[in-house]
């Protein structure tokens, strides 16, 4: 595994770009009490709590964090281990009329997200749904959007984009791997 | 009288509550103690079949003389008085003065339910078009209950032609009801309509995912979806159709469920288009009875059956088809039973109570589904809507009475004040106070308003945003962009969204054939239809091959962007069908204000907006002897508009 790494993102620019993304979903969102973030597990729950304290912080006042498992079943993680899914959905608030952020760590092809709009809509009727990611990876192959990006990335197909964060990994770090197979 | 016979009729089997329901079965458990008791002494049926049963009809005039009634038939409806030009509502008048109950098949659609409106006794439902056939469900959830005990919990495997078989859309809803899981494996192109799954989502909370085949292969090969009750639904929910990795998973999480039973149905061929007769169609064989997970699994057919299950299903234990016809009887009997002694009752149950729209002016909305007894026979219905969603984007969505058909509607106007708006989600509760009133008009175009003298109403001056030229040249420079992007031509699908998106899609194609050497196929996708959401619209429209998106690289095309909400539902019904290799999209307009986070690929222009601003894309196709262009006006509350116009009011009030 000869790969070559080079990384793009590390603290502390990475807290001050979750910190931008928070001032801009708070820009984003008018009525802060109709807020609701949804992290796509895994990292994307890590970084929806980490959009959470830090919206507290300038705001004072405290989003629900909900979540949907996704990430095991993503496209660039084959080896994950099959077996039964266990809460799906984590979600106390109410979605209705809500402004939703579906949050994730990289954004790529569109799929996930498009799925996870699709299942938010079946828990109820959100106002808007917004779509907050640290990185935008672009190549798209959907019409969907994301409103807010922490940093965009130019990176080609056979390379593969990792985020890496203290909760799960032990450090805040965002590398462009390249696949030598 | 006149409730009574609404409420004692059997249409669909949503006209029976669960308990009732409950109450039919146990009636038809102690069957024999009926016919003992020969309850229906004196008492006369008339099955009036326009079209060809054997099972229905026998098992029908089997029930009624065991109970100790009898029975009084015509052999071909055709062939008698209907040949003489007698409407089903004389018909039903007629017949209802010798029977003290009907029962009726009819090829139309919603024909059974224009007879029970003309009949002075209850009308039993055996089958309506591609509409409903109530007493089979009640046959097929008899035969379930009795094999497996109960209802709730169990996993169902429908297969097979879930689009035209009306036994499947009764079945499914009937299901969803008792709280069964329902697990859907249509053959191509054969899929169950959408507004099948909207109602299932809607009304039963069911989940949909995508199933991947090889779980199911030793039945058939085709791909279809999962429904899951409300229970352990949302595991599933979340993963429509992302990619092959999940396929693969679900597949995995479908191989830990249990199923109870295959439902299969026939091949409808006299409700097929010409030519698509010799399409595949999942079959039940000896593969399937060896699987050791199967072993429990019962195979329930509707029949008549034409080669779906092999000989050796019949010797299997399994195949329970023939008691399932069986059944047919007792469960006859005993809803029968039940409907004489709720006629003695006078009445009781609660009748439906959708709120229903029927047009005050001549003219009004018309349902457009072609087998519909309100077209084929408009003297034996009145024109009547259920409004199924009050203000969805720009249009009313409403479903035929008759045929639960789904129809988009996007003028509408008031009675009292003459004038006409188009429909918008923010006019919706006035639309809906007018419904109370019956002073709500609706129309399907903006021609029938203004025949019947309605005005438009708008305030404030409309501005012209993009005339001839500048939509040509939008247009062209964008087909050129597509060009550039796609990378196999030939696998292009230009797709437009029903109406002026349909003609943009066209009007791209050409410019697209203009600059490259081939013309892209032409597709038309409906939001807010009924059954055929996709649809192709050139090179060849005859062409009975459903649409296929699988790996394509897609263009939707609509005119205006705005909440973004009807290209994720376009997105929805794109990836319930097949799974694109992408999917871009192009719009002639974007007035920005998204709810959604969808972008365009190639946008003609960028129009800042306000939100209660109006932008139509007028096209030479839609509107004849208009030019291309597109305009932007403001609208205004008509209820307030209305408080400003008193003398026009009290004016057409007289």
């Amino acid at each position: 595994m000869a790969d070559e790494k080079q990384i793009v993102l590390e603290q502390p620019e990475l807290g001050k770009t979750i910190r931008r993304m928070a001032h801009e979903i708070i820009e984003k969102c008018a009525e802060p009490n109709a807020l609701v973030l949804i992290g796509i597990r895994s990292r994307g729950v890590h970084l929806a709590r980490r959009l959470a304290r830090n919206i507290e912080e300038i705001d004072k006042s405290t989003p629900p964090v909900a979540v949907i498992d996704v990430s095991r079943f993503r496209d660039d993680r084959v080896a994950a281990q099959a077996g039964p899914v266990v809460g799906a959905f984590e979600i106390d608030a109410s979605v209705d009329d809500k402004t939703i952020v579906l949050i994730d760590d990289v954004i790529y092809r569109g799929r996930t997200i498009r799925a996870a709009m699709e299942a938010v809509e079946r828990l109820g009727q959100p106002k808007r749904i917004l779509v907050a990611a640290l990185i935008d990876r672009g190549e798209r192959e959907l019409p969907i959007r994301a409103d807010i990006v922490g940093k965009n990335i130019d990176a080609v197909e056979r390379q593969r984009v990792n985020v890496r964060l203290a909760e799960s990994d032990g450090i805040d770090q965002v590398m462009i791997v390249d696949w030598r197979s | 009288m006149e409730s009574l016979k609404q409420v004692s009729s059997v249409i669909s089997i949503a006209d029976l509550t669960n308990e009732e329901i409950e109450e039919i079965f146990s009636l038809a458990d102690a069957a024999e103690k009926l016919r003992a008791d020969r309850t229906a002494s004196g008492q006369i049926m008339a099955t009036l079949f326009y079209e060809p049963s054997t099972r229905t009809r026998l098992s029908f005039e089997s029930a009624m003389q065991r109970l100790g009634g009898s029975v009084i038939s015509c052999s071909d409806m055709k062939a008698s008085s209907t040949a003489k030009g007698e409407t089903v509502a004389d018909t039903a008048k007629v017949v209802s003065s010798y029977a003290d109950v009907l029962v009726v098949r009819h090829n139309w659609d919603g024909a059974v339910q224009a007879m029970a409106e003309h009949a002075d006794v209850p009308v039993i439902n055996a089958g309506d078009g591609s509409h409903e056939h109530p007493t089979q469900t009640l046959c097929d959830l008899y035969t379930l209950r009795k094999e497996k005990g109960n209802l709730r919990g169990l996993t169902v495997v429908v297969c097979g032609d879930l689009k035209n078989g009306r036994t499947i859309h009764s079945l499914v809803f009937a299901l969803a009801r008792f709280g069964a899981n329902v697990v859907t494996l249509a053959a191509n192109g054969m899929a169950l309509p959408q507004y099948v799954i909207e109602r299932l989502e809607r009304d039963y909370d069911y989940a949909l995912a995508p199933v991947a085949t090889d779980d199911l292969s030793a039945v058939v090969t085709e791909t279809d979806a999962l429904y899951l009750t409300p229970k352990q639904p949302h595991q599933l929910a979340l993963y429509t159709q992302v990619d092959q990795v999940i396929q693969a998973r679900l597949s995995n999480m479908a191989a830990g469920l249990r199923y109870d039973a295959f439902y299969m149905t026939r091949k409808q061929k006299e409700r097929m288009k010409e030519g698509a007769t010799d399409v595949s169609y999942p079959t039940i064989g000896p593969n399937f009875l060896r699987q050791q997970r199967f072993q429990d699994t019962v195979v329930m057919h509707p029949l008549p059956r034409v080669d779906e299950l092999s000989p050796e299903v019949d010797k299997d234990r399994r195949g329970i088809y023939f008691k399932q016809a069986a059944y047919g009887v007792p469960v006859r009997m005993a809803l029968l039973k039940f409907l004489f002694d709720r006629c003695a009752k006078k009445g009781g149950a609660a009748k439906r109570d959708a709120i229903s729209f029927q047009s005050p002016e001549p003219i009004g909305p018309q349902c457009r589904n072609p087998n519909c007894v309100t077209v084929k026979e408009p003297v034996s219905s009145t024109r009547r809507f259920e409004i199924v969603s009050p203000g969805q984007a720009n249009a009313l969505i409403l479903a035929c009475s008759y045929c639960d058909h789904r129809l988009k509607v996007q003028i509408a106007g008031n009675v009292v004040s003459k004038r006409y708006y188009g429909f918008d989600s923010s006019l919706a509760s006035t639309f809906s106070a007018w419904l109370k009133k019956g002073e709500l008009a609706l129309f399907d175009s903006i021609k029938e308003a203004e025949e019947l003298g309605y005005e438009p109403f708008k305030s404030g001056p409309q501005r012209v945003l993009m005339s001839e030229a500048e939509m040509g040249g939008a247009l062209s420079s964008m087909s050129a962009q597509i060009l550039r992007d796609c990378r196999e031509p030939h696998r292009l699908l230009i797709l437009g969204v029903r109406g002026a998106g349909s003609q943009l899609a066209q009007r791209v194609a050409n410019e697209i054939a203009k600059q490259a050497k081939g013309k892209p196929e032409v597709g038309e996708i409906e939001i807010y239809g009924s059954a055929d959401d996709l649809r192709r619209l050139s090179p060849d429209d005859s062409n009975p091959e459903p649409l296929n998106l699988k790996d394509r690289e897609v263009i939707l095309v609509d005119d205006v962007i705005f909440t973004g909400r009807t290209v994720k539902s376009a997105l929805s019904i794109i990836f319930r069908s097949a799974r694109p290799r992408s999917v871009r999209l192009a719009v002639l307009i974007d007035r920005g204000h998204r709810e959604v986070p969808v972008k365009p690929n190639y946008v003609g222009k960028h129009i800042p907006s306000s939100e209660s601003d109006r932008v139509r894309v007028k096209l030479r196709e839609i509107d004849p002897g208009e030019r291309d262009q597109a305009v932007i006006y403001t609208i205004m509350n008509p209820a307030e508009e209305l408080r400003k116009l008193p003398r026009n009011a009290e004016a057409a009030a007289k």
